[in-house]
Order: C-alpha cells, then sequence, then structure tokens
C-alpha cells in the first residue's frame, strides 16, 4: 500500500438489515495532509462509513485501512494515530475535562508527567481553559462539543475523523472550529469531514466526497468542481431607477432567458457563455443605460450539491 | 509491537479502566452509598439488643449468624448499583462513541469495568464483615472468632462475584442500564429465590440455584439463620424437604456463575457495536 496514503476504504459494504445496503461497494483513498469533505444527505451512508472506520461497526463486507493498517482487523494499532469525534457523543458528566482527558491521554500511552500540560495547552486552545476542573455536567451544548474535540486532538493525531463536528454551535462556535481544521491543516493533519452542509465542507475542505444513495457519487477537489459549473445568472446594478421600459428592454433580448428583481438589482438569467454574458454588456452600453456594475454569479458549490444529490435517502436494494 | 508489548498495554488499559470505573462509582457517591449501608447494617444488630434490653447470641458464631443475615442482601444492592449500567450506559447514554474509537481492545474496557464492579463490591463485603468482627471482638473477644466466620466471609465473596457476574451479564444484554439494574436486582432477590421455593416445593433440590448456595454464606456459621432473599428451610415452610446447600457443591455452583455469566457477558458485550 502506498504510503502517502492516510485512509482507504476498500469496497465497503454495510446492511444493517438483510438486503438493505447503508454502503454499497464503496472505495477511496485519502492521502495524507489533506483535509477532506464527507458530503452527502441524512442517512446517506457517511456515519456508517466512520464508524467502521474507528471500530465502532463491523462491514458486511470491504475493508478500512488507517496508515495502512486494517482497522476492521486491528483497531487497536489502526486508532493509534487517530483522533475521532464522531456523531454527539455522550459525556461522562461526572467527571471534570482534566479527569477526562487525562484518562483518555494514558489510554493513548501519553507520557503521565506531560499530560497535565498538554491537557491545559488542549483546552486553551479550544477556549476551555477555565473550565479544566469544574464538572462537564455543567456545561453547555457548545462546550461538551468543544470538549469532546478537545479529546479528538489532545495526542497530535496523525488523523482526524470529525463527523459533524459543528453541530450544536453558534457562529462564533462554528467559526472557531473551522479556523481549528484550517490550523489543522498548517500543522499536517489529515482530516476527514463529515458533514451535510456544503457551505461548512466548502469553507473548510480542499477535497470532497459526494455520498448519495449509499453510493460514492464524485470525489474532486473543491476547485475542479466549480471549474465543472457554470454560472447562469447575472447581477446588474444600475446607477439611475430601474424603470418598466428598461425592464421591458432587457427583457426584450433574445439572450436573456429570465428576469428578476433583488434589493433594487436587477438579475437575469442566460445561457451561462461568456460571450452571451459580453454582448448583454454590450447592448445595455449601447442603450445608455449607467451600469454601477455588472457580475455574472460566482461558482456555487451548494448547486452542485442540489445538482448530484437525490432527493430520496440514500439506501438502495 | 511485541506480542509481550502488545500484552503489556492490554493489561495497563485494563488497570486503567478498573481506576476510570472506580472513579464513576467514587463520583456518583455510590462507594459512600453503600460503604455507609455496609456499616450501618451490621451496626444495627450490635446496637439494637441492648437498647432493647435483649441477650446477644450465647455463641460468637450464633451472633455472626444473625448478623449476617443481611449479608445477601447488601451483596445484590451492590452488585446491582455497581454492575447495572456498566455496560448498557456506554450505549444507552452514547459515551461509547467517545470511548470505543480509541486505541485499546474492547475487551481491556470490558473487563476493567467487571474488576471495577467486583472490587467496589468487595469493599461492601469487607467493611460488612470488618464491622461484624470488631461487634465479636468487643462482644465475645477475638479470640473467639471462628474459622467458619472466615468461611463465610470467603463464601460472601463467591457469592458477590456471581451475583455481579450475572447482572454484567444483564447489562451487556440489555439495552438500558436501569433494566439491567433491576432485572439483575429482582433475579437474585425474588426470582432465583422463588424458583428455588417451587423446586423445593416439587420435592426438587434447589442445588443449581445461586440464590440457594448463597445460604452457606450463614449455614457455614452453624445456626438455624438463613440469608435475606432465601426460600429455604424454617418458618411456615417447615414441613418442606430440607435441601440445605452442600459446601463444595455451593462453591462449584458459585463458581460456575461467577466465570459462566462473565465470559457470556464479555462475549455479547464484544459484539455488541454502536449502531443507530
Amino acid at each position: 500500500m502506498n504510503k502517502e496514503i492516510a485512509i482507504r476504504i476498500e469496497n465497503l459494504s454495510k446492511e444493517y438489515v438483510k438486503g438493505v445496503k447503508v454502503l454499497d461497494n464503496i472505495s477511496f483513498d485519502i492521502m495524507k495532509g489533506d483535509i477532506v469533505g464527507y458530503l452527502g444527505p441524512n442517512g446517506s451512508g457517511k456515519t456508517t462509513t466512520i464508524k467502521i472506520l474507528t471500530n465502532l461497526l463491523t462491514p458486511t463486507s470491504g475493508k478500512a485501512f488507517i496508515n495502512g493498517i486494517d482497522a476492521t482487523k486491528n483497531p487497536k494499532k489502526a486508532l493509534c494515530s487517530v483522533g475521532a469525534l464522531i456523531e454527539v457523543p455522550g459525556i461522562y458528566d461526572y467527571l471534570t475535562p482534566n479527569d477526562l482527558l487525562a484518562y483518555f491521554g494514558k489510554i493513548r500511552g501519553m507520557d503521565k508527567k506531560k499530560i497535565g500540560e498538554i491537557i491545559s495547552e488542549v483546552l486553551t486552545k479550544v477556549k476551555l481553559q477555565d473550565w479544566q476542573y469544574k464538572k462537564i455536567g455543567s456545561f453547555s451544548t457548545g462546550m461538551q462539543r468543544r470538549l469532546a474535540i478537545a479529546n479528538s486532538i489532545l495526542h497530535e493525531p496523525e488523523i482526524l475523523i470529525l463527523d459533524e463536528p459543528v453541530i450544536g454551535l453558534d457562529p462564533k462556535g462554528i467559526k472557531d472550529i473551522r479556523d481549528m481544521i484550517k490550523q489543522f491543516q498548517k500543522d499536517g493533519i489529515t482530516t476527514l469531514l463529515s458533514s451535510h452542509l456544503m457551505h461548512e465542507v466548502s469553507a473548510t475542505c480542499d477535497k470532497v466526497i459526494f455520498l448519495d444513495g449509499s453510493k460514492i457519487l464524485d470525489y474532486a477537489t473543491v476547485d475542479e468542481i466549480k471549474s465543472r459549473m457554470v454560472a447562469k445568472s447575472i447581477t446588474i446594478r444600475f446607477i439611475d431607477t430601474v424603470t418598466p421600459e428598461l425592464l421591458a428592454q432587457i427583457n426584450a433580448m433574445e439572450q436573456v432567458s429570465n428576469i428578476d428583481r433583488k434589493n433594487g438589482d436587477v438579475i437575469i438569467g442566460f445561457d451561462g457563455r461568456d460571450e452571451t454574458s459580453h454582448n448583454i454588456l454590450a447592448q445595455l452600453m449601447k442603450q445608455g443605460n449607467k451600469i454601477a456594475s455588472f457580475a455574472p454569479e460566482e461558482a456555487n458549490l451548494e448547486d452542485f450539491y442540489v445538482s448530484v444529490m437525490s432527493d430520496e435517502k440514500g439506501v438502495s436494494s | 509491537m511485541s506480542f509481550k508489548d502488545d500484552f503489556c498495554t492490554d493489561i495497563n488499559h485494563v488497570y486503567l479502566n478498573t481506576l476510570f470505573e472506580l472513579k464513576k462509582h467514587w463520583k456518583k457517591n455510590r462507594i459512600i452509598l453503600v460503604s455507609l449501608l455496609a456499616i450501618a447494617l451490621p451496626l444495627l444488630f450490635y446496637a439494637i439488643p441492648p437498647l432493647l434490653g435483649s441477650d446477644y447470641s450465647d455463641t460468637a458464631n450464633g451472633f455472626a449468624s444473625s448478623n449476617l443475615a443481611f449479608i445477601t442482601l447488601m451483596i445484590i444492592i451492590s452488585a446491582a448499583m455497581f454492575t447495572g449500567d456498566s455496560i448498557s450506559s456506554e450505549f444507552e447514554n452514547r459515551t461509547g462513541l467517545m470511548l470505543f474509537p480509541t486505541p485499546q481492545r474492547q475487551n481491556s474496557i470490558f473487563v476493567g469495568k467487571y474488576i471495577a464492579s467486583l472490587l467496589a463490591t468487595w469493599l461492601a463485603v469487607m467493611l460488612y464483615y470488618l464491622v461484624t468482627l470488631i461487634a465479636i471482638g468487643q462482644i465475645y473477644g477475638f479470640d473467639q472468632v471462628s474459622m467458619e466466620f472466615g468461611q463465610s466471609f470467603f463464601l460472601a465473596l463467591l457469592y458477590s462475584a456471581s451475583a455481579v457476574s450475572l447482572i454484567y451479564f444483564f447489562s451487556s444484554v440489555m439495552k438500558r442500564s436501569i433494566t439491567s439494574t433491576l432485572i439483575g436486582f429482582f433475579a437474585l432477590m425474588m426470582i432465583l429465590p422463588i424458583v428455588s421455593l417451587v423446586l423445593t416445593l416439587g420435592d426438587v433440590d434447589p442445588w443449581f440455584i445461586i440464590t440457594h448456595s448463597a445460604d452457606l454464606i450463614t449455614d457455614v456459621l452453624g445456626a438455624s439463620t438463613t440469608s435475606f432473599g432465601s426460600a429455604s428451610h424454617g418458618g411456615p415452610m417447615s414441613g418442606l424437604a430440607d435441601f440445605s446447600p452442600d459446601f463444595y457443591v455451593g462453591i462449584e455452583v458459585m463458581t460456575a456463575y461467577a466465570i459462566g455469566f462473565f465470559v457470556a457477558g464479555l462475549g455479547i458485550a464484544n459484539r455488541k457495536k454502536m449502531e443507530g
């Protein structure tokens, strides 16, 4: 197996009920240092894949490797280099963060003398430094989530597996987590980030795996996907007031497929070609309109997501 | 990693998991509660007779026998409290999502939990016997402490192991902690004694029922008192056949329950997965 591969999923299938496949023979590799988004609607099999990788489930068939070690056969060794945050784990509410992290640190074989110091550092990273000796039972959902993240990064793992890490967090908390994930990339930590939120993945990841209907639909860099997508609308802002006559003029252009208004701007639909965009602009100028801005819409991963995902829950027979 | 290193880390993980589970019992005040009960129950038998103006038993063994009437109840309460949620809670509370994706065998986790439950229950038994021992020393003198008292202590420890194993098994089978705790508690308190009684009524020796074997804890002291929760001879049932448990058979039955249900519980726990 190639040394540069951090995670390899090989012909993985999972059936909870016989004949109903939640994962249907999926395969993919994640290279070391990559931050990969694992994207799909609820029920598409994202968490199932991650649970198999982390020994929480056994596959019906196929294999899951971490650093070349089969995680389904030798999880003790495979999970040495992994930090994982899966779904919304329960928290040992009778413990303090210090108790909890000290236990997990020792289980991971960390130096007992340094654990206290590292716990303080990690809790500072997730902004829980003032709560080190307070009972977890008194923590808010967001704080519990940050503590779970602290646990996953405690031992400076080579690979991070995060399943819906921003669930239950407020906007500030979400931003903190995104910044943290970006920092992980700088630190060279391979990250697999599972989410059903397109914007979360596009904000943090450089590659995306689309999963739906228990199968992999696409696996590409965010830039590749964006380059495949064509913007099909233009937002125009006029200096003068937009009159019904002007709208009629625009609507009369044969290149314009539809017309809409939003916050004083005019949004027109077209075929997405640069040449058409140029022609529309030229005509508007020729008609003597004063244009403040003329902006073809940015390529949007959200549209791609909607276009590739089926509406049905990802289960095939 | 060599086999030796692998084995050593497994042992270390079992040790860490035992401490982690004991910490749970401590932080949830279970150890304090059960310890207080284990001290209070035998103290009552020491304090009440003088208050009521009655005499203690003539012999140290007789005193010990009545003093230990509640030892099986104490064991059942302790075992249910310390073991009922040991496995099921990790699945029910979803703490397993944090605990299981770690570089350790699930065996290490579940063996550690079993040992912690056993140690906590043994602590209660030891405190109960310690208070009884001190009371015997105060009333009769320590030279009156008999070999039978030691045998009774050994049998109580063995019964604790079998009770913990049985409830541990329920904890691995059941999804909810409250269910495993209650089923375990009532199995030892009511269901098995009732089965034992029904068998006795049918003139069948219930030698294979663990609560029947538990009667040995007081029977070895040579007094007529039967343990709490027992369905054996005496009282309104005096017309029944007398199936007193045999000492060695009782030990074998308790050992079989302790090992059998522990192994079965461990096997089921290892096969359990975090689905849903």
